[in-house]
């Protein structure tokens, strides 16, 4: 290939941050603009579209320096795969954002749609373009966010925050997976450059497997990108997720956020390739393909339907992705743009027709073509497209699909071969609920139907503009049969097909497509599928409530798993709230030194911790023995003291031997200090004892077990703590030191006071804030009690 | 819990427990003591008062407050002077370690002069650090006697 030009660092930049700006703006905006909203947003996406057409062509990195002097920089990565997601997400949402005009009309909540609509671009260009791996988890992450806040748009409905929460859960804990994977990618490698990655993907390979990491990165990455795009079990959420508004769903359920999985894919193909990669991704995509088409058959909503049926498609996008040869990496690429072209269309179509006809049952709709003839016909292409007739768009990627399948089913043999049955078992399911949806327009009117009326220009213009693109695109196919092809279109995909695969791969000239003209096993295999599907098409009410029969099943359902997971785990968790947090703050003392103590021994046994040895003998006067066991003396006398006066007066007197020890041991600072505060908690105690019951409730004898066991476990923890901390010092003490600097330095005699104020002034700093934030705290805890804020 | 033997001794050790404190705070950097236990054993002072005579009598015979109550359930209104102590106390610790920005230094920086022919005391260390540990003992009053008086109201 020959050298390209370096993309614009400001172009980049612009691309990914206005729209989160823009974003910011909208509250603003929309009290100027009102509803036309929806076109500052449009044209929020177009100038994005703008700048990521500029950069067409481009290959290479961005990188601006952030924080220079730890080496931290923002960076960002163009090349086909960035560009073609770059495109989708500002493209589609140009068209989204328009459509949204004339379907949001007299909605709640408009600010905040389009706010969060913007920032989702915003954050899908920055999953496209980031070219390090924590950016990319944020971005990440981001459009999960910003998706559970467009899924729950409608917020007061049970459903929409089910179906919020669901989504969330999933692709967020998904994104948590991917995070693992990079780390671990980051620790064998010592980079977070993706870049760094892409550039030498072999070695990054090479480097994984001797560390043994390579099939959990593969694992972690895998379930970071099947979450997100949908593939079974984690399919699940998707068709919740269409309770969104139709638009949202259309852009983020079609176009954009489902891709990002897949999109993750593309983007480690080439460093992770292999043999194991083929073998879970295939499987995963066929088998989420198959599954997903299955259920579409069964759904009874057009949503749904069209949900099922994203799922199914990006099961056949990673599939794609998933076969090692060169044709899996060109199948991805070119589904990717059909995929977007014809079901950002049919979601948008949906959206017509729920709003105009005012069901989305599909029982109740039929001919709808005598009132929506447009409509009608961009369904026609869009919905081929879908069903992988020829010569519609999305038959070209499925043939390369089966291609791709058959490939590897010889060069494998074997269960090999389970890979182009499946492919084609599932595209005939694919087929029946493609001519289904078309079905709508056809046919007689079902009763109760009335007529419906034309949506508004800013409505019919983007599914229009979308079906036309795929018509293109369609078209390509048939001239290219005849020799005339496309140039930028195709040398695009190539684009996009060389970001999938190793930088030295061979590309075979190029990609291109046409309609096959003599006998392939693909082209085959696409007859079977069409004969099969026109064959079994009469029999679709069966199967629509043979599916059904089957869903109702709870062991076969993943959303059964799901909520008992969840609503399990909801149950689980008030349990233990009641035990742990029943509100006598005797349980909670119980719990928490419980804990502490737990951990700490776990944390000493697991690190081998071993207690030093330590001689009694060492610096042991008879006055400091004497003290001691007075205080021990105390100490036994506080437990077994008849009531809290006594108990109290008696703990004192283990504090004043403290001091007393500290003053033996020459270190009259701490004795002042110890005497003062012992004086003060002793006046403090007494004075809340004043208010309490003079004596203890009357506990049982398992509960006094259970709490001198505990004590004595905390007793012991502690003195391990001290024994093993105290060990850690090193031979030449700091203290020497400090003795030596404290007068020249300090200019105080008092090391104590010196080391405080001077040497470690800034220490003493916090502590002070500390100690007047506990004096806040009292204040606020005492206040709030008394006001009564128990609700 | 008053009786005349405890008020008498109140009386006359309530004054040596203050001027002992601001003692210790004042040659806590040669000798022991300095800005934390100078606080602590004010405010033992200001306990002691408090047992024998009660808040009321601090709060208005002593330092003829009368102030209005910001938060209800604190019926005395000295606790804002006790909020106001630590506050003032945090900013003097900041503005002494902002100081010697000034003059080119770091944050925190300390440093001491001796004055030499002094009378009566002779030479004398001063040390810049004494304004540290100046807010250091008001945050330590002001936040003790807070929770003094907060938990003692209750």
């Amino acid at each position: 290939m020959q050298p390209t030009p370096d993309p614009a660092a400001s172009a980049v930049l612009a691309v990914v941050f206005l729209p989160f700006v823009a974003a910011a703006l909208v509250p603003l905006v929309y009290r100027a603009l009102g509803e036309r909203t929806a076109y500052y947003a449009a044209a929020v996406a177009l100038a994005c579209f703008g700048l990521v057409a500029s950069q067409y062509g481009t290959h290479g990195t961005v990188s601006f320096p952030w924080i220079p002097s730890l080496g931290v920089s923002v960076s960002f990565y163009v090349d086909g795969l960035s560009l073609l997601v770059g495109f989708l997400a500002s493209g589609v949402g140009v068209l989204i954002l328009t459509y949204s005009g004339g379907y949001m009309h007299g909605e709640p909540g408009q600010p905040k749609y389009y706010a969060a609509l913007l920032a989702f671009m915003g954050s899908m260009l920055g999953v496209a373009f980031a070219a390090d791996l924590i950016a990319l988890f944020v971005f990440w992450e981001l459009t999960s966010l910003s998706s559970f806040i467009l899924i729950g748009h409608y917020q007061r409905q049970k459903s929409s925050q089910y179906a919020a929460r669901k989504s969330m859960l999933i692709t967020v804990s998904g994104g948590l997976f991917m995070l693992v994977g990079f780390l671990l990618l980051h620790a064998v490698t010592g980079e977070f450059s993706i870049v760094y990655m892409l550039e030498n993907p072999e070695l990054v390979q090479e480097e994984l497997r001797q560390a043994g990491l390579f099939l959990p990165v593969l694992g972690l990455i895998g379930v970071g990108a099947a979450a997100k795009s949908a593939q079974v079990p984690l399919h699940i959420w998707l068709p919740n997720a269409m309770e969104a508004p139709t638009p949202v769903s259309a852009f983020l359920h079609s176009a954009t956020m489902v891709k990002a999985g897949v999109y993750l894919l593309g983007r480690f193909r080439p460093v992770l390739v292999s043999h194991e990669w083929e073998l879970a991704f295939a499987i995963l995509g066929l088998t989420t393909m198959t599954v997903a088409a299955i259920l579409a058959v069964g759904a009874t909503d057009i949503k749904e339907l069209l949900a099922y049926s994203t799922a199914s498609h990006l099961g056949l996008i990673v599939a794609g992705f998933g076969f090692v040869s060169d044709l899996g990496g060109e199948t991805g690429a070119f589904h990717i743009i059909n995929h977007a072209t014809f079901k950002a269309a049919l979601f948008l179509v949906a959206g017509i027709i729920a709003h105009e006809a005012g069901t989305r049952k599909i029982e109740n709709l039929g001919g709808l073509s005598e009132d929506l003839p447009i409509t009608a016909g961009i369904t026609a292409v869009a919905a081929l497209g879908m069903a992988g007739v020829p010569p519609f768009n999305g038959f070209y990627s499925k043939e390369l699909l089966f291609e791709a399948a058959w490939e590897a089913a010889a060069h494998a043999g074997g269960l090999a071969w389970l890979y182009p049955a499946v492919a084609v078992f599932g595209s005939v399911f694919t087929f029946l609920y493609s001519i289904r949806f078309l079905m709508l327009f056809f046919g007689e009117k079902p009763t109760g139907l009335h007529k419906v009326h034309s949506p508004p220009k800013a409505m019919l213009a983007p599914p229009l503009l979308l079906g036309i693109l795929a018509a293109l695109v369609s078209l390509g196919g048939v001239l290219g049969t005849f020799g005339f092809h496309f140039e930028p279109f195709d040398h695009f995909v190539t684009e996009v097909w060389a970001s999938t695969v190793a930088p030295d791969a061979d590309l075979h000239g190029g990609f291109s497509y046409h309609v096959p003209t003599h006998l392939t096993p693909a082209a085959a295999m696409s007859a079977v599928t069409i004969v099969l599907g026109a064959a079994a098409y009469p029999f679709y009410g069966r199967l629509h409530r043979g599916v059904n029969r089957l869903t109702d099943v709870n062991l076969l359902r993943a959303n059964w798993y799901y909520d008992s997971t969840v609503f399990g785990a909801n149950d689980f968790s008030d349990t233990v709230a009641e035990t742990v947090q029943n509100g006598l703050l005797r349980t909670y003392a119980t719990w928490a030194l419980a804990t502490v103590a737990a951990l700490t021994l776990a944390g000493y046994a697991a690190s081998g911790v071993t207690l030093p040895e330590f001689a009694l003998a060492e610096g042991m006067t008879l006055p400091i023995v004497l003290v001691l066991l007075i205080a021990i003396v105390g100490a036994v006398a506080v437990s077994i003291a008849p009531s809290h006066i006594s108990g109290v007066l008696t703990l004192s007197i283990l504090g004043f031997m403290v001091a007393v020890f500290y003053v033996l041991a020459s270190a009259p600072d701490l004795a002042l200090t110890q005497l003062v505060v012992e004086t003060l908690t002793l006046v403090i105690f007494l004075l809340v004892l004043d208010r309490l019951p003079a004596f203890y409730g009357n506990a049982g004898r398992g509960k006094m077990i259970r709490d001198g066991a505990l004590s004595a476990v905390v007793g012991a923890t502690v003195f391990v703590t001290v024994l093993v901390s105290t060990a850690a010092t090193p031979a030449d003490g700091i203290a020497e030191e400090f003795v030596n600097r404290a007068v020249p330095e300090g200019g105080g005699g008092n090391i104590v006071n010196v080391i405080l104020v001077d040497f470690r002034a800034f220490d003493t700093m916090g502590e002070i804030s500390v100690v007047a934030m506990a004096a806040l705290s009292v204040l606020t805890l005492v206040a709030m009690r008394e006001r009564g804020e128990t609700q | 819990m008053s009786t005349v033997i405890a008020r008498t001794v109140t009386r006359t050790v309530v004054p040596i427990i203050l001027v002992t404190a601001v003692a210790l705070l004042l040659q806590g950097h040669n000798l022991p003591g300095g800005g934390f236990i100078g606080g602590v054993l004010t405010v033992t002072a200001f306990a002691l008062i408090y047992i024998i005579y009660g808040l009321n009598y601090l709060e208005e015979e002593l330092l003829h407050q009368n102030r209005e109550v910001l938060i209800e359930s604190i019926q005395h209104g000295i606790v804002g002077n006790y909020q106001l102590a630590f506050g003032l106390g945090l900013a003097v610790a900041a503005v002494a370690g902002l100081v010697p920005l000034l003059f080119g230094g770091n944050f925190l920086l300390q440093d001491y002069w001796v004055l030499h022919h002094l009378p009566v005391y002779g030479e004398l260390h001063v040390a810049s650090a004494l304004a540290f540990d100046l807010g250091v003992y008001f945050v330590v009053v002001g936040a003790l006697l807070t929770i003094l008086a907060v938990v003692g109201t209750e």
